[in-house]
């Protein structure tokens, strides 16, 4: 009977405590299902978080070939050193024993030690320079034994294999900043990525630099990378192709730089631009700029003291003339402003205004290029001499206003779409600009001033090219484009035609007449010949009393000083191909100095 | 009690011990032995070295030592159980001199570690059947409780001393087990847990800082991100990130990166999870359930009232074993160190439990069908 009790009394005890067994197993199993089944997800991620380490795959960067596919922008392959942190990792030393087998860039170094200190990973590669020569890295690979620390990695190196011949065209590539960061917000933030700079590289930078991929790293509790494979492929940049033809560039860029002028024992080329266009397209065929610099330096790092000399050097070899640089565009725009006046109908063909050299406006004298005047001339005379006086006259019967408005027409200071960061607008002065900017009333005397291009107007070799483009066509406002142009179609012009060919004539005359200012530049097969203008450029106002003392020829004066010579042209005179636009800085007149380029460049365009 | 003394003079033949076996039983610890092999194999990165031969040869030890203690009659075990009981009371605090390791857990015997912790379980459920067998029936009396709770105490503080707080603590609970269920009053239950609930907050209050922020870390390691919080964490997302069907044998990312600690002893049930999923860690869970199901049966069908305290002690010891096991795999429980029965390659506590089922077959074989 009492083991009967107690039988009962543990069997009671032994039902509490299993049932209490099959709580804690239900538990688990609900644990289990939990943890593998409810919350898999979130897991799953973290586990690949443990496992993977991700980093980006740069993507090669799209090549730029001329018109004719011509490289101008590859990339080639390189070898980037890295060493692979760890923890009592003796940097000074390796850095040491490394610059005594190569040559390493002092930037290079002092970028590396900024990048080391701001680590906080581990077991990570870090960058040290990719500027090493073939030679430097079959130095360090014969002796990698003695580094264990150093890897090096394929990488691509940015050339450009024309150099200086599309310096300010195609730019050049640099470092990833935290300005460019800022600036583009879409930009990855990879520091060993190099983006576009300067020129085509900066405009098409988006489109250049392609997708990042991703390499996937197996790495393990210690930080130990397992395996390494391409998670995501790159997506390689789109190539360029532009509308530059390489022959022309170059040959105008040496004829430019080549010459043989009022030279006072000046060794260095010719400062200046060239810009040739397709009158029909838009197309731009050169665009050169002098002096100019050799695009690579900046693939492999450019030395602070090679980036001194360039910014230091006063006649700016960075800067892309064609696009940026503004000057006045001088008698060039004599037919813009006799246009206008025959729109506007202040003049006929057959009206002539007599020229004796110069004019008189109130107590001020204008005077006119030719000492002694032109005599009784009418529109078509007064630009194939490029006679001032006329034009002080006409300007003076058009306004100012006008004669702008029909120089917006002819694409100055208007809005170019070029695929150019580096274009600045030229300036076309009105009463409004004067008063806006300046603070005081439009003068006569500065329209007498802007009628034949000087004064406060400044204007860019693409626009010049432009307006004579665009008078060449006579049909439609032709825009300038560095792109290949098969579709785009412009707006009307809207000029009388009759009066376009009028002018066309009228510039036919100045290469072609023999009183033409451009005569001897002339050129002689009959089916190429060319129309144009002259213009020079007064860089310092010349007083009365130098001008009664004779004015000091321009070799006689510091280079300086010295006029510009300015040529703008078309050809063939019947269905124009091309347009041209050539200035040399400081290089006298634009008779002698600039219309003989622009004729070779045009002949060896057209043949 | 005379009826069972004529059995000893009518001895079964070997064949007919052998058949009163429970076969059942040992099929489903021979399937998660292997089960064990399998995993270790996985450990070892696909190799049957270090640990998944050397499970083999211990579970082969297993077995032959299930098959030994099957043939010796229960009483007979029996007598040696104070003995047991004093030898592995001697042996824990041989090793606080004497010890090896880390912690001093371990007596160096030239051919293996000897962990008597572990021997010490087997011999406090051999111990107490003893006791309430010879002095039966005093469950109300305090004195007599007091000396069953002093018996398991003892032990059980010298290996929390080690210090080992997860056997320590699973000695304890399993010696508890046992005196509750030989019938220890409600009524001491009650004041015990009363006393402590009421003195926990004055405790509490008088803890300095650092020793308040340890006890925080032992419930919640998640706190402690980089130490003992690590391995926890890194178990959770190895098991949960195994999902339904598991990352596949041998392909765990978890373990076989190393971001898994000891995945070859207390961990092994994490790396199963991992690679096996949701259907192989139930499955092995509901493997040891079975064994308990029948450990439960074995109980009904046992009247001796010793051995039904011995078969409980086992089952619970194993149940034990894996609650504390997977319960800290899976961040239930603190972080105390404790192995999975069958499956982590341990040398005593594998022994220790094979030890629990020869003493289950030998009170098979024993009884008089």
């Amino acid at each position: 009977m009492k083991n009967l009790t107690l039988n009962k009394n543990i069997h009671r005890r032994f039902f509490l405590l299993t049932t209490l067994k099959g709580i804690s197993f239900g538990i688990l199993s609900w644990r289990l299902f939990d943890l593998q089944v409810i919350e898999n997800k979130k897991y799953d991620k973290l586990s690949k978080d443990n496992q993977f380490n991700f980093s980006l795959v740069v993507p090669e960067r799209g090549e730029i070939y001329d018109r004719k596919g011509r490289v101008l922008a590859a990339n080639r392959d390189a070898f980037s050193l890295y060493i692979k942190s760890s923890k009592n990792l003796n940097v000074e030393k390796i850095l040491g024993k490394l610059s005594l087998i190569t040559n390493l860039n002092e930037e290079d170094i002092s970028n590396f030690k900024k990048r080391y200190i701001n680590l906080n990973k581990k077991n990570i590669n870090i960058f040290i320079t990719d500027n090493l020569s073939q030679r430097d890295i079959s130095k360090i690979a014969v002796r990698l034994h003695e580094f264990p620390e150093i890897n090096f990695i394929m990488t691509k190196k940015r050339v450009y294999p024309q150099g200086a011949i599309t310096s300010h065209l195609i730019g050049y590539t640099g470092k990833l900043t935290e300005k460019d960061l800022k600036r583009n917000k879409n930009l990855i933030n990879f520091s060993n990525l190099r983006i576009g700079k300067y020129g085509l590289e900066k405009f098409f930078d988006n489109k250049l630099r392609g997708e990042f991929g991703r390499r996937r790293e197996e790495v393990n509790a210690r930080g130990k990378i397992i395996t390494s494979n391409l998670y995501e492929k790159p997506n390689p940049g789109k190539n360029l192709k532009i509308s530059v033809d390489l022959n022309i560039q170059s040959y105008a860029l040496s004829r430019l730089q080549n010459v043989e002028t009022q030279k006072i024992g000046l060794n260095e080329p010719e400062t200046g631009s060239v810009v040739a266009m397709d009158v029909n397209t838009g197309e731009i065929i050169c665009c050169v700029s002098s002096p100019n610099f050799n695009p690579n330096i900046f693939t492999r790092g450019i030395k602070s003291k090679e980036w001194k000399s360039l910014i230091d050097n006063k006649k700016a070899p960075l800067l892309n003339r064609a696009v940026s640089g503004l000057y006045p565009p001088g008698s060039t725009i004599k037919m813009a402003v006799a246009l206008a006046a025959l729109e506007s109908g202040v003049i006929s063909y057959d009206n002539k205004f007599f020229c004796n050299g110069v004019k008189e406006y109130g107590d001020m004298k204008f005077h006119c290029w030719h000492k002694y005047g032109h005599g009784n001339i009418n529109l078509s005379q007064a630009i194939e001499r490029s006679c001032d006086v006329f034009f002080y006259e006409l300007g003076l019967k058009v306004g100012i206003e006008k004669i702008g408005l029909m120089l917006n027409k002819l694409g100055l200071s208007s809005n170019i779409n070029l695929e150019l960061n580096e274009l600045r607008k030229g300036l076309v002065p009105s009463k409004k600009w004067k008063l806006d900017v300046k603070g005081t009333r439009w003068t006569p005397g500065e329209t007498i001033n802007a009628s034949i291009g000087q004064g406060y107007m400044l204007s860019n070799p693409i626009e010049l090219a432009t307006m004579v483009a665009r008078i060449a066509n006579s049909e439609m406002a032709i825009e300038p484009t560095l792109l290949l142009n098969k579709t785009k179609k412009f707006g009307k012009l809207n000029i009388n035609k009759n009066h376009l060919n009028y002018i066309k004539d009228a510039m036919s005359n100045v290469v072609n007449s023999e009183f033409g200012t451009a005569y001897k530049s002339k050129i002689r097969k009959q089916n190429f010949k060319m129309a144009g203008k002259t213009g020079t450029v007064q860089v310092v106002r010349i007083t009365e009393d130098e001008r009664e003392k004779g004015i000091i020829k321009n070799k006689d004066r510091e280079w300086k000083k010295r006029d510009h010579a300015l040529f703008v042209g078309y050809a063939p005179l019947i269905k124009p191909k091309y347009s041209i636009c050539v200035i040399v800085e400081h290089g006298g007149s634009g008779s002698t100095t600039a219309a003989p380029i622009a004729r070779d460049i045009m002949e060896k365009l057209l043949v | 009690m005379f009826s069972y003394k004529n059995k000893f003079y009518k001895p079964d033949s070997l064949l007919k011990k052998l058949l009163k076996m429970d076969w059942l039983l040992l099929f489903l610890v021979l399937i998660i032995c292997i089960i064990g092999v399998g995993a270790l194999y996985s450990a070892g990165n696909g190799s049957l070295n270090p640990w998944a031969m050397n499970h083999l040869y211990k579970i082969i030890l297993g077995f032959l030592i299930v098959l030994i203690l099957s043939q010796l009659k229960i009483k007979l075990i029996m007598n040696f159980s104070v003995a047991l009981y004093f030898f592995c009371i001697f042996c824990l605090i041989y090793v606080i001199y004497f010890g090896v390791g880390d912690v001093k857990r371990w007596i160096d015997l030239k051919y293996f570690f000897f962990q008597p912790s572990e021997l010490a379980k087997v011999s406090i459920i051999l111990l107490l059947a003893k006791f309430f067998t010879t002095y039966p029936n005093n469950s109300k009396n305090l004195l007599y409780n007091i000396f069953a709770i002093l018996l398991v105490l003892i032990p059980g503080f010298l290996i929390i001393n080690q210090p080992d707080l997860g056997t320590g603590s699973m000695l304890i609970l399993l010696g508890f087990s046992i005196i509750f269920l030989n019938g220890l009053s409600w009524n001491i239950i009650f004041s015990v847990t009363l006393i402590s609930l009421i003195s926990l907050p004055i405790i509490w209050q008088n803890l300095l800082e650092y020793q308040k922020y340890r006890i925080l870390v032992f419930i919640n390691p998640e706190l402690d991100t980089l130490g003992k919080g690590y391995q926890i964490i890194q178990s959770k997302i190895a098991i949960g990130s195994g999902g339904l069907f598991g990352k596949g044998f041998l392909t765990g990312s978890q373990s076989r990166l190393d971001f898994l600690p000891e995945k070859h002893t207390d961990f092994v049930y994490t790396l199963i999870s991992e690679e096996m999923g949701f259907v192989g860690s139930i499955s092995v869970l509901t493997l040891y359930f079975f064994i308990n199901i029948i450990l439960v049966r074995e109980f009904l069908k046992e009247e001796n009232f010793t051995n039904k305290i011995l078969i409980f002690g086992v089952s619970f010891l194993i149940f034990l074993y894996v609650i504390f096991n997977i319960g800290m795999v899976t961040g239930l429980i603190p972080v105390v160190g404790a192995p999975l029965p069958f499956i982590s390659n341990g040398g005593t506590s594998l022994i220790t439990i094979f030890i629990g089922l020869g003493i289950i077959q030998s009170i098979r074989v024993s009884r008089n069908v």
